[in-house]
């Protein structure tokens, strides 16, 4: 028995190819970045809640539980459209990245080009002096859509400048100013209130604003109260009171991506992702097991035979089958979506000679899907005639049908060209002595006369000249029966 | 002398009238390829033959008349030879009859019956004895 397995998974081994190691890694990594591009962002929670929908929706399926199945189903549909529209923002600024390395292989660090410090000291002595202030550090989220007024400012930033920007006097002190970088890009903006109604009474429109913007961004506020001189962080739905210096410091840290101090927090990073990519691989290597691999399924599928690079003087005269029969296996998903024109099968015939030719069918002649596996042809070889065109002159007879009206004779009936060339396979010419005519109807005939009538030609691949292509010319002679009976 | 002499000229006139009277029934026996064979004077198809003569001549016939001819007549001919009548319906051989023809002139014909499967275009070839091909009628068998 143990055997039996052993060599069942040793078969399965043998037969993975390098083309399948490189497409389980190939869409790992691609899922992967995926994940490293949106880590930390809601994107990841509202997929990771999608792809537990889905298992969810096939156990259902698997179940019979056919309404909760067809329901899961629509709020999946439902979800993946939500997600492009709610996390437009997320989505765009992972594909505007600056450069290609970004998107491809670079973990997303963030640089600490903004001076922790000097906000830090500018915070303290807001604070000390009871100084109201409002500061938005932006993380991803792009906020020209949510923040609305404000002056361009562009100015590097100090304890003094930040001192100016909210001192009572100055005409920008009430609105928030924005540090991007090293830089305080604008004062005096509008943020968004928020509607909440939990928070504490003694907050007033400042704290509003930051709460307010946190819930519609990823940005770190910092909002310094003017009445009590206290310092509070907001991010997402977290209002955290900043009660010293350290604790802001820490807080601008983590929010702005400083290189972190604490070992274990970044064992824990490495971990994290060691896990991603860990699951990413066996992810995508039990999609590829059930696509390529599970459940071995034959097919037998009839293809019509395709011939390339043939001989342009050359015609095909005959062929010992038009189509082969191709038996096919792989993982039920794949044959089952097996389409008739994903298979094919070509002949080269640039190796061809005029006459009867052998061709094997091999390998390289057919054309399947990946994944899929051939295991047989029937027949695996095709008798083909070949011929370069011959010519021959041929009398044209009249093909007539029908039945003259009574009391008449067709005495006499002359073609004009009583012979043309025609060119065709040498096989076909020698065995006919002439070409007919279209089939000419006698039923309406009553006198001598003239008919112009086409050339039937078969088989189709005859070819004449051009002139006669149409038509050609019919005299005929008809007369009465009656004449014999008067010789008589 | 003079008798002599004539009488020696009639010999030799005797002789030469013999060996040219030779040489000519020799040559009777040459087959009829030769210019001087039989030579084909008419051919046609048609319903019947009345009184050595070919009676409604057509190159269209109804299946519903039964039997259809292929009349032909020779002359020249030298000696008792024959003519063949090779029968096609399309490109496929139906029958061929062997028909004697005799010196002067001669008449002769061949005759197949119709069946409903014959419709459609035939053609009759007139071969000799020497197996050439001496001329070919084409008609068409209708409803």
């Amino acid at each position: 028995m143990f055997d039996h397995h052993m060599n069942t998974l040793l078969t399965f081994l043998s037969g993975i190819r390098w083309q399948d190691i490189v497409d389980i890694f190939l869409n790992s990594y691609i899922l992967f970045r995926l994940y490293v591009l949106f880590r930390g962002t809601n994107v990841i929670r509202v997929v990771a809640g999608i792809a537990l929908l889905w298992i969810f929706q096939r156990i259902a399926l698997g179940m019979g539980l056919i309404v909760t199945s067809w329901a899961m189903q629509g709020i999946i549909a439902g979800a993946a459209l939500i997600i492009i529209i709610v996390f437009r923002n997320e989505i765009r600024n992972v594909l505007q990245a600056k450069n290609l390395r970004a998107l491809l292989w670079d973990f997303p660090q963030k640089t600490e080009r903004t001076p922790i410090d000097r906000i830090v000291e500018g915070v303290y002595e807001l604070a000390r002096s009871r100084i109201g202030a409002l500061i938005v550090l932006p993380d991803k989220d792009d906020l020209d859509e949510i923040v609305q007024g404000g002056v361009e400012w562009q100015g590097r930033i100090s304890k003094e400048m930040l001192l100016s920007i909210f001192w009572n006097g100055n005409p920008v002190h009430d609105g928030a100013a924005i540090i991007e970088g090293d830089r305080v890009t604008r004062v005096g903006c509008i943020l968004p209130l928020s509607s909440r109604d939990d928070l504490p009474q003694y907050y007033g429109t400042r704290h509003r604003a930051a709460v307010g913007l946190a819930e519609k961004s990823d940005a770190l506020i910092i909002a310094v109260s003017e009445e009590r001189g206290e310092v509070v962080a907001v991010k997402n739905n977290a209002i955290t009171p900043i009660t010293d210096n350290l604790s802001l410091l820490h807080c601008l840290r983590e929010h702005l991506g400083a290189p972190i101090q604490n070992a274990s927090i970044a064992k824990r990073d490495k971990l994290e992702l060691g896990t991603a990519a860990a699951f990413c691989i066996i992810c995508m290597a039990l999609i590829w097991f059930s696509f390529a691999r599970g459940m071995d399924t034959l097919t037998s599928i009839e293809v019509p035979l395709e011939y390339m690079n043939r001989d342009t003087r050359m015609q095909i005269v005959s062929t010992s089958v038009n189509s082969v029969r191709l038996y096919l296996s792989g993982s039920g998903t794949l044959i089952s979506s097996l389409r008739s024109d994903q298979v094919r099968v070509k002949l080269d015939l640039s190796g061809a000679k005029n006459g009867e030719n052998n061709f094997i069918i091999t390998n390289d002649s057919i054309v399947i899907p990946p994944g899929v596996r051939l295991n047989r042809i029937e027949p695996s070889s095709v008798k083909l005639v070949l011929e370069i065109p011959a010519t021959k002159t041929m009398p044209i007879q009249v093909d007539w049908v029908g039945t003259l009206p009574e009391g008449l004779i067709l005495e006499a009936a002359q073609v004009t060209p009583t012979q043309i060339e025609v060119e065709g396979p040498s096989q076909v010419l020698n065995q006919m002595s002439a070409l007919y005519t279209q089939q000419v109807s006698l039923d309406n005939l009553k006198s001598s006369g003239q008919l112009s009538v086409s050339i039937a030609l078969e088989p189709a691949s005859l070819k004449i000249p051009e002139p006669y292509k149409n038509k050609v010319k019919v005299s005929y002679t008809i007369a009465k029966r009656e004449k014999y009976y008067q010789k008589q | 002398m003079i008798r002599n002499r004539s009488g020696l000229c009639l010999g030799i006139v005797l002789c030469l009238v013999l060996v040219f009277f030779s040489i000519s029934m020799a040559q009777e026996g040459i087959p009829t390829d030769t210019a001087d064979g039989p030579v084909l004077s008419r051919a046609v198809m048609c319903e019947s033959i009345e009184g050595y003569e070919p009676l409604f001549v057509a190159v269209a016939f109804s299946i519903n008349t039964g039997k259809i001819s292929c009349y032909t007549s020779f002359e020249n001919i030298k000696t008792t030879t024959f003519t063949v009548h090779r029968w096609y319906r399309r490109n496929e051989l139906v029958t061929t009859k062997r028909l004697t023809l005799k010196s002067p002139r001669w008449a002769t014909y061949s005759s197949i019956q119709l069946r409903e499967a014959d419709k459609g275009p035939w053609r009759v070839e007139v071969w000799d004895a020497d197996d050439k091909l001496v001329q070919t009628l084409r008609f068409s068998v209708t409803d």
